[in-house]
């Protein structure tokens, strides 16, 4: 097949497409298409409407007006499944997949080989597995539980999933929220091996870089209607910012203050090793200051900072906030010494789904809306309003769930609890993670506001462009270790993607065993 | 004011601020009551009503420590057994008033350790809280069993007959005792700090640990506070039938998780009240007393005693949280 | 799922996937050697075949019922309805023995049908009042329980002589029905790992979600699941009147709980996804030689509750392999 004849037809589209729910009009006459063998980025702000647009592509919502066409034919999906079938495949951020099952059997659940007496086929589960993630480019054992995966792995599983079946349209909803480095780039060869096939790829992100570098058309969404659609080699990042929020937005980061001479050190790590994952990592906050933390996946990162806040036990080492030294932290300890943290996975490890919007907000601060032991509703209110207000949490209202905030506004709740009790070093694991442009800004000015106040920041993210353009410092790690640090203008991605990947050995001399 | 007394109009504030699907258990609870009162004309009758009350309390009492239990995300079977074992307890001493704070005594040590037991099994051992909690009822029972050899003898001092069958102002004493649980209880689960704890722990407790609340503690806390209020029921018990046998309480575990649930107390933990769980409690002795009012036989007593436990239940769809 | 807080070695691929299928199969295993090797110290009596094979029929009954069980609570369900089940069975197997459309097998047949048909009953309510199993199996096991006691209040029947080799018969000494029993389990370990459906049943007790979503027939399994269940009860207590020589309507009341202890104990979690039949089966016979010893080691009765308690304490706080779990 010729790449270029791919190219030009329309794999499937969706005409003018009206779909409405009590009170909202999410999608409202949009039109959007995708060619076989291209790349297709659909980007807009949280609530655009791109997850709904998401739904009717794969049956899972009936449009209330327009049609779908699919191969030059007016389909109807009766069902996700049905459109399943036909070739629909969507990869989500929360993947669907069973941890106590093998990489093989969770590719072939539900369409599992069988031999000619009706029992599972392990070998040839197994080799069909291999052979697809083969094709991949993908390292795993066909035989291991999926629960012991690293979750990029798992991501990985769940291609080679859509890839078992005869996908002909694949989307993938923020597939790099959970990756990094290498493994984007990874991503990205597989993606276009995927295209090179004829599939339409729908990729949705809020990470323009990787729309740029990876995508061939992208679709602009705002407020349920399309916005535009253009060849990505026409436009710029710019443009689209401007066309997704609707205003211009340059200075996305906040300016960098300089530094106080005198400014007073509020964390020092000392020789931390946790686990088998940090060995001998030190470094120092100091007062106004925001500290990047950038690396691979992998590279110790979150467990530095976990070990750092108790989260998990430090084998050795110390920790010094605020002056004061201790070797065994707590969470409990780490916050009344004044440290903060606001951990990678918002759901999981930083909200609490089942309690409401004030009492999320309050989290940390239960002895500031109490008296005597008995929580007062009203600063708790007044807390939640106060923190909706200053940080712009759109939808939300203090007695409302968290769960159905859109992710930015959900780390801005996550980001409020912590700055109403950490009087020392926020810590921010991968801080805009799914969250989109505008909300971003947000949770950026508020990061500077607080080193104004004389807080520090330590920040872990895998997004360079924002190491860069928020750190005043950056460390490197590199399995384990912290691998250099870089200032000022050396603050560049060629530098630090160096630093991330090759060892560079100690002072302390000679050969150096990184165990794992 | 309906009949039964511990529903106060005070809870009825806390009650809007959880989620409206939980009108449901109120709505059948109601439509219950109406339903009795035109099937038999004795059913409102004070001295019914009464009855009703009296057998109300004692598993009130359970139903309010099991609340906090399946909330913090656990299970208890033990409860029976360290009602059973309560009661034997008050019949260990010589049967006057003095010994009463002996057995006070007694009864609170085992109830702790029991707790702590549970709570430790569960917490430190990862021991499912359903094995755990049952094997501790097992071990209870035999020690019941290798101290009264079978038969438990001896008096139940007259104080305990008091809070068992006595009345004070027009009210009966385990009443109100449930009734003052139930307020102190509401209290510290809805509006203190540490029941605050209890749902963040049972909602998500690796996110509760990350601010700073000790997962475990909570816990074993809510395990010690269930054995403490089950022990109480089972003095309140031993002074109400006045002869004690080994099985006093018998029931009462299942019973308890069954009014929990209906009152909708999720068993994944992290959502539900208090108040849920003793409507749940209400419900099944209004259904208990209806059965015998109608003059039903023992085995159409059961039956509707089943029917009611799924019809009650399936009025909130519950969506398993995730 | 994110392996964010836990501190993984690399440990060998094929290491860790053993050990964590079977983890607390072999640890209870091991306690069962133990046990032995401590029976075989405190009483010579104890080790002989012919009290070894006296475990293995009394086992019988306990194992059956836990069979059921397992797999209703590898969905990340429960089955508090097999108590009552194996009252309904038994009472109406003795009660019916004499029947003249062919005598006590046509009693047989019909009892087992009628468990199936109670399973089935169980699912169907499960799923479309989506109230959760341990209350459903709960109020229908009240249910029954009321409706066995409107058939008989006390024993019902008895069966027929030739019957009780249902539960007696030795073919060269080895109980026929407890060997079949066992070999009942081995099949269904093999059909758990080996088929799809097996396979279904432990995904969705993983994630009932992600197997609606992946195609799996979630309804066939659960049906299924609480159909077996009910199944295993019913044959438990068709035994059970082929013991004792007649049913009574009270007679399953214990083995409602006592049939979910060999399922936790042997590794299968509350939460479903994680265990299998072979650790249940070990795990009742460990129950059943406890017992059996406890009888041997001259412990007067009264003190033997709190031995079997504390066995069962300690036995899972060995087994600290497990992560933790709720319910």
């Amino acid at each position: 097949m010729n790449a270029g004849d791919v190219a030009t037809t329309d794999l499937i589209e969706l005409h003018q497409i009206t779909k409405e729910f009590p009170g909202v009009k999410s999608l409202d006459q949009v039109s959007f298409a995708v060619r076989a063998g291209e790349i297709h980025a659909l980007v807009g702000e949280n609530g655009a409407g791109k997850s709904t647009l998401t739904k009717v592509l794969a049956g899972v919502y009936a449009p209330d007006a327009g049609e779908i066409r699919f191969d030059g034919r007016v389909v109807q999906w009766k069902s996700a499944p049905d459109a399943k079938r036909r070739g629909i495949h969507v990869i989500h951020q929360e993947l669907v997949l069973f941890p106590q099952s093998t990489v093989a059997e969770n590719i072939f659940a539900s369409a599992e080989p069988r031999t000619r007496l009706g029992l599972l086929d392990h070998a040839t589960m197994n080799g069909d597995a291999q052979r697809l993630l083969t094709e991949l480019g993908v390292q795993l054992d066909p035989r291991e539980r999926v629960g012991n995966l690293s979750v990029a792995d798992q991501q990985m599983v769940e291609i080679a999933k859509a890839m078992a079946s005869e996908t002909r349209v694949l989307v993938l909803d923020e597939p790099t929220a959970v990756i990094a480095g290498r493994e984007v780039e990874l991503l990205f060869d597989r993606v276009r091996a995927l295209r090179a096939r004829g599939v339409a790829i729908v990729y949705i992100s809020h990470r323009l870089d990787e729309i740029f570098a990876l995508c061939d058309r992208v679709t602009v969404m705002k407020d349920g209607r399309k916005v535009a659609t253009h060849n990505v080699s026409d436009t710029t990042r710019d443009t689209l910012v401007r066309l997704m929020v609707g205003r211009e937005m340059k200075d996305i980061y906040p300016p960098k203050p300089v530094l106080a001479v005198n400014a007073s050190t509020l964390l020092e790590v000392s020789d931390l090793c946790v686990g088998n994952r940090v060995f001998d990592a030190s470094l120092s906050v100091r007062a106004g200051e925001i500290v990047g933390i950038a690396g691979m996946v992998g590279s110790g990162r979150t467990e530095l900072a976990s070990g750092i806040f108790g989260a998990l036990p430090a084998r050795s080492g110390m920790v010094k906030i605020g002056g004061i030294k201790r070797t065994r932290i707590t969470p409990a300890i780490a916050i009344r010494l004044g440290l903060g943290f606001v951990t990678e996975d918002r759901k999981s490890q930083g909200l609490l789904m089942l309690l409401n919007v004030a009492q999320n907000v309050t989290a940390t601060t239960l002895k500031g809306v109490s008296r005597l032991g008995l929580m007062r509703r009203g600063p708790e209110r007044a807390a939640a309003v106060e923190a909706i207000r200053s940080y712009a949490i759109a939808g939300a209202r203090p007695t409302g769930s968290v769960s159905t905030l859109s992710g930015g506004n959900q780390q801005k709740v996550l980001i409020s609890r912590w700055v109403r009790v950490c009087k020392r070093v926020l810590i921010l694991d991968e801080p805009t993670r799914g969250v989109d442009v505008g909300a971003k800004a947000e949770i950026y000015r508020v990061m500077r506001q607080l080193t104004e106040r004389g807080l520090g920041i330590l920040m872990i993210s895998s997004e360079l462009q924002e190491v860069i353009g928020m750190s005043d410092r950056v460390l490197v790690m590199h399995e384990g270790r912290i691998n250099g640090e870089l200032t000022g203008s050396d603050m560049t991605e060629h530098d630090i993607m160096r630093l991330a990947t090759t060892s560079v050995s100690h002072t302390t001399g000679g050969e150096h065993e990184y165990a794992l | 004011m309906s009949a039964v007394v511990s529903k106060r109009p005070a809870w009825s504030q806390f009650i809007s601020l959880n989620v409206a699907r939980r009108y449901g258990i109120f709505i059948f609870f109601a439509l219950l009551v109406i339903a009795s009162g035109i099937l038999s004309p004795t059913f409102l009758r004070q001295d019914n009503v009464v009855n009703m009350l009296v057998q109300f309390a004692p598993l009130g009492m359970v139903v309010i420590g099991q609340v906090f239990v399946i909330l913090v995300g656990g299970l208890d079977l033990s409860v029976a057994s360290v009602m059973a074992t309560a009661a034997v307890i008050a019949t260990c001493f010589d049967g006057t008033n003095v010994s009463a704070p002996k057995i006070f005594a007694a009864t609170i040590g085992m109830c702790v350790l029991t707790g702590l037991l549970n709570g430790l099994l569960v917490t430190k051992r990862q021991v499912s809280p359903f094995l755990a909690t049952f094997a501790t009822a097992v071990v209870l029972q035999g020690l019941r069993f290798a101290y009264t050899q079978g038969a438990p003898s001896g008096n139940v001092p007259p104080i305990f007959h008091e809070m068992g069958t006595g009345f004070l102002a027009g009210m009966p004493i385990n009443v109100l005792i449930v009734a003052v649980l139930a307020l102190v209880f509401g209290v510290l689960l809805h509006l203190s700090t540490f029941g605050r704890r209890v749902f963040m722990v049972g909602g998500n407790s690796e996110s509760a640990r990350l601010v700073g609340v000790n997962p475990d503690v909570i816990r074993i806390a809510c395990y010690v506070l269930n054995a403490l209020l089950a022990g109480l029921a089972g003095l309140v018990l031993s002074g109400f039938v006045g002869i004690v046998d080994n099985w006093v309480g018998r029931g009462f575990e299942l019973d308890s998780i069954v009014a929990t649930v209906m009152g909708g107390v999720a068993l994944s933990g992290g959502k539900g009240t208090l108040l849920g769980g003793l409507v749940g409690a209400a419900i099944l002795i209004i259904v208990f007393n209806i059965v015998l009012l109608l003059g039903m036989p023992v085995q159409a007593q059961i039956i509707v005693k089943g029917v009611i436990i799924i019809g009650a239940s399936a009025c909130y769809v519950i969506r398993r949280a995730r | 799922m994110s392996t964010l807080f836990s501190l993984n070695n690399g440990r060998s691929l094929s290491m860790r996937r053993h050990l964590s299928h079977n983890a607390a199969a072999w640890v209870v295993l091991a306690l069962l050697f133990v046990l032995l090797i401590a029976g075989t110290l405190i009483s010579d009596r104890f080790s002989t075949v012919g009290n070894l094979l006296n475990v293995h029929q009394q086992a019988t009954g306990l194992a059956l019922v836990s069979l059921g069980q397992t797999l209703a609570v590898l969905t990340g369900g429960i089955d508090l309805s097999v108590g009552s089940i194996i009252s309904v069975a038994a009472t109406l197997t003795s009660g019916l023995a004499d029947n003249p459309y062919g005598g006590w097998p046509t009693a047989v047949i019909a009892v087992v049908l009628l468990s199936g048909l109670i399973g089935l009953i169980n699912g169907c309510l499960i799923l479309w009042l989506k109230v959760h199993p341990l209350i459903v199996t709960l109020g229908m096991g009240a249910v029954l329980q009321g409706g066995i006691l409107y058939y008989s209040l006390g024993p019902a029947g008895s069966v027929p002589d030739g019957f009780d080799s249902v539960a007696y018969g030795r073919f060269l000494n080895i109980p026929v029905t407890a060997t079949i029993v066992v070999l009942l389990f081995f099949v269904a370990s093999f059909m758990m790992r080996r088929t799809r459906f097996g396979h279904y049943i432990y995904m969705v007790g993983d994630d009932d979600h992600a197997a609606a979503l992946s195609g799996i027939p979630t309804t066939r399994v659960i049906l299924f699941v609480y159909f077996f269940s009910a199944i295993c009860a019913g044959l438990t207590g068709i035994y059970l009147a082929a013991q004792f020589g007649s049913g009574q309507p009270y007679l399953g009341v214990n083995y409602t709980l006592a049939s979910i202890t060999p399922v936790v104990v042997g590794g299968t979690v509350l939460t479903g996804g994680r265990g299998g039949v072979i650790g249940t089966l070990i795990a009742a016979y460990l129950l059943s030689l406890l017992n059996n010893l406890i009888n041997f080691a001259g412990i007067p009765s009264q003190y033997q509750l709190i031995v079997q308690g504390l066995a069962v304490i300690i036995a899972v706080s060995v087994n600290t392999q497990r992560k933790r779990v709720t319910v």
